[in-house]
């Protein structure tokens, strides 16, 4: 990272930390859900942006991590563990439905993984018995953390905060390592990368396993934000706007998610005054940045910089700024 | 003599076309064979079945004795067994560098390992001397997508060598390549074949670069072998020229 990058960070967690003691209860709920839903779109990113592999199923990972804890601790299973549970099943579950991946590419894995979701918001709608239906399930009790708790918004959104930190951390390092040179080579060129000696098919699996856990986690804090989970939140629109997160932000850039997100979240809490038309305006604002920047706005921030300053200087050995272009 | 490759026996077909007929031959340790052939004579299918980038209708493959047939390309590449592809296959986002060490990071420790070992996984040094090997020093940290052709084949070749394998199969390494680089890049195989005493296979339609660089010549041609020898009696053959200049 560059130091300039680096400031910009700095600055960005400050205000991050501090924002909470500026706004209202409402902006609090707002800045927590940037906080859950970038956790889930930085689990998409590293599937589809760095390791290329298209997915439409990162909502319906969201749902079953809200379920898994929405469920688990009514009976008596402590939060950390139902949160852990969750980032482990939707583990496993992203596992098996990484096999596809290794037959189909592109949009026909969009597809598989499109009925994917539809399957898991069929489950949750019609198993009553488990899932309470379309009551959906209410009062999932916030945790106490070493006697902190937080019940209280601002003391919630620290502990998404905390998480998102914590999963940034690992998901950064895992990059750093030979792993996210793999991930790069697995979207740029699969059959070279496999007479290199990589075993493609582990890393596709572990690639669609690691991010949807990581929709596991971010639905393991969604349930107890939100307090009231029904299938409908989890149904395909959630997926498309990972989706867009994701490819707003920059797909392929790390901090491309947490942009994402932002936008998602606030564009159309901004855009609320045009009441009607904030759908309308959000839509035409991303085909303009699409046509313009498919790199997202992460792609155009760095055009911007290579104009001002010329090409980096910096060595480019960090997979971690690369992007997944055009 | 100990043969590195051992190919017997080997057809593939698609549907009705039989695209590689009953081959057999061995390639002897430390030696630069070629293979030459007509457009569409199966050379680049004979690579990729010895590869495990397709499965053989039928026959056998063994790598120093022991039979490979139908193994994984990631797998063949790990007993040290590598390639370069007739297009170039360089990985275009990630740096010359990047490129080096994902060439030979599979090779090191298990995939766990790698998780929590270090970031260019113990691969800086080697992939430096690589760098330096072929030239591309002062290109080490840019992507390898804005590299020239030439540069990106020199690349393609480096990679090939990184995990300092026992055998190398090399698809057309001069294909599109200018002929100063050309000469570089035959140069730098030759130094790394005398330094590092590996065995190459060698595909090319270029001549002059096939009889420079190999010891010995194998001439396929509808998918059979039709002559076998060194560089100076191949070129002289009355079925070689035959085959190449047409019935």
């Amino acid at each position: 990272m560059t130091r300039m990058g680096a400031i910009i960070v700095g600055l960005a967690a400050i205000a991050a930390i501090a924002a909470p003691f500026f706004l209202k209860p409402f902006g609090i709920f707002l800045i927590s859900t940037w906080a859950v839903l970038t956790i889930a779109a930085i689990g998409l990113n590293l599937t589809l942006g760095y390791a290329g592999q298209i997915s439409l199923a990162q909502g319906a990972f969201v749902g079953i991590g809200a379920y898994t804890v929405a469920l688990l601790t009514p009976l008596g299973v402590p939060f950390f563990i139902a949160f852990f549970a969750a980032g482990l099943l939707c583990f496993a579950v992203g596992w098996l439905l990484g096999y596809p991946a290794l037959r189909v590419q592109h949009h026909y894995l969009a597809f598989v993984t499109l009925a994917f979701t539809t399957l898991v918001f069929l489950v949750l709608r019609n198993e009553e018995w488990l899932t309470n239906g379309i009551y959906g399930i209410t009062g999932t009790p916030r945790p106490t953390l070493l006697g902190w708790k937080t019940t209280a918004a601002r003391d919630f959104y620290f502990l998404c905060l905390g998480v998102l930190a914590v999963l940034s951390f690992a998901i950064w390092w895992m990059l750093r390592s030979p792993w996210g040179r793999a991930f790069v080579a697995l979207r740029e060129n699969p059959i070279r990368a496999l007479s290199l000696g990589l075993d493609t098919r582990r890393y596709t699996l572990m690639a669609f396993a690691i991010g949807s856990s990581l929709g596991g986690l971010s639905g393991a804090l969604h349930a107890p934000l939100v307090q009231f989970i029904e299938p409908n939140s989890f149904a395909l629109g959630l997926s498309f706007n990972l989706l867009l997160m994701v490819i707003v932000g920059g797909s392929g850039y790390f901090f491309g998610p947490f942009v994402g997100a932002l936008i998602a979240v606030l564009l159309p809490e901004w855009l609320r005054i045009t009441q009607g038309y904030y759908l309308l305006l959000y839509a035409a604002a991303i085909m303009v940045l699409m046509a313009f920047c498919p790199s997202g706005v992460l792609g155009l921030v760095e055009r911007a910089r290579i104009a001002l300053v010329g090409r980096r200087k910096e060595p480019a050995t960090s997979t971690l700024a690369e992007g997944a272009g055009p | 003599m100990t043969s590195v490759l051992a190919v017997s026996d080997l057809r593939k077909t698609f549907g009705g076309i039989t695209a590689v007929d009953s081959v057999s031959f061995e390639v002897r340790d430390g030696e630069i064979l070629g293979i030459i052939g007509p457009n569409g004579s199966g050379k680049s299918t004979l690579f990729n079945c010895v590869l495990g980038q397709l499965r053989p209708t039928a026959g056998e493959v063994r790598i120093d004795g022991k039979p490979t047939t139908g193994m994984r390309p990631c797998d063949l590449n790990r007993l040290g067994v590598s390639r370069t592809f007739q297009l170039l296959q360089v990985f275009p986002q990630l740096s010359v560098r990047d490129n080096l060490i994902l060439a030979g990071q599979e090779h090191q420790g298990s995939m766990a390992s790698r998780l929590f070992g270090r970031s260019d996984a113990g691969l800086g040094g080697a992939a430096e001397k690589m760098i330096e090997f072929f030239r591309l020093s002062h290109l080490a940290d840019e992507q390898a997508g804005s590299l020239s052709y030439g540069q990106q084949k020199l690349l393609d070749a480096a990679m090939a060598f990184m995990a300092g394998p026992r055998l190398v199969l090399l698809d057309e390494p001069a294909g599109g390549v200018n002929l100063t680089m050309l000469g570089s890049l035959r140069e730098r195989l030759q130094a790394y074949h005398a330094e590092r005493k590996a065995t190459f296979v060698v595909i090319e339609h270029q001549m002059e670069f096939v009889m420079a660089l190999c010891t010995r010549v194998l001439v396929l041609a509808e998918g059979r072998i039709i002559a076998e020898g060194a560089p100076h009696d191949i070129r002289r053959n009355p079925l070689v020229i035959e085959a190449y200049l047409g019935h």
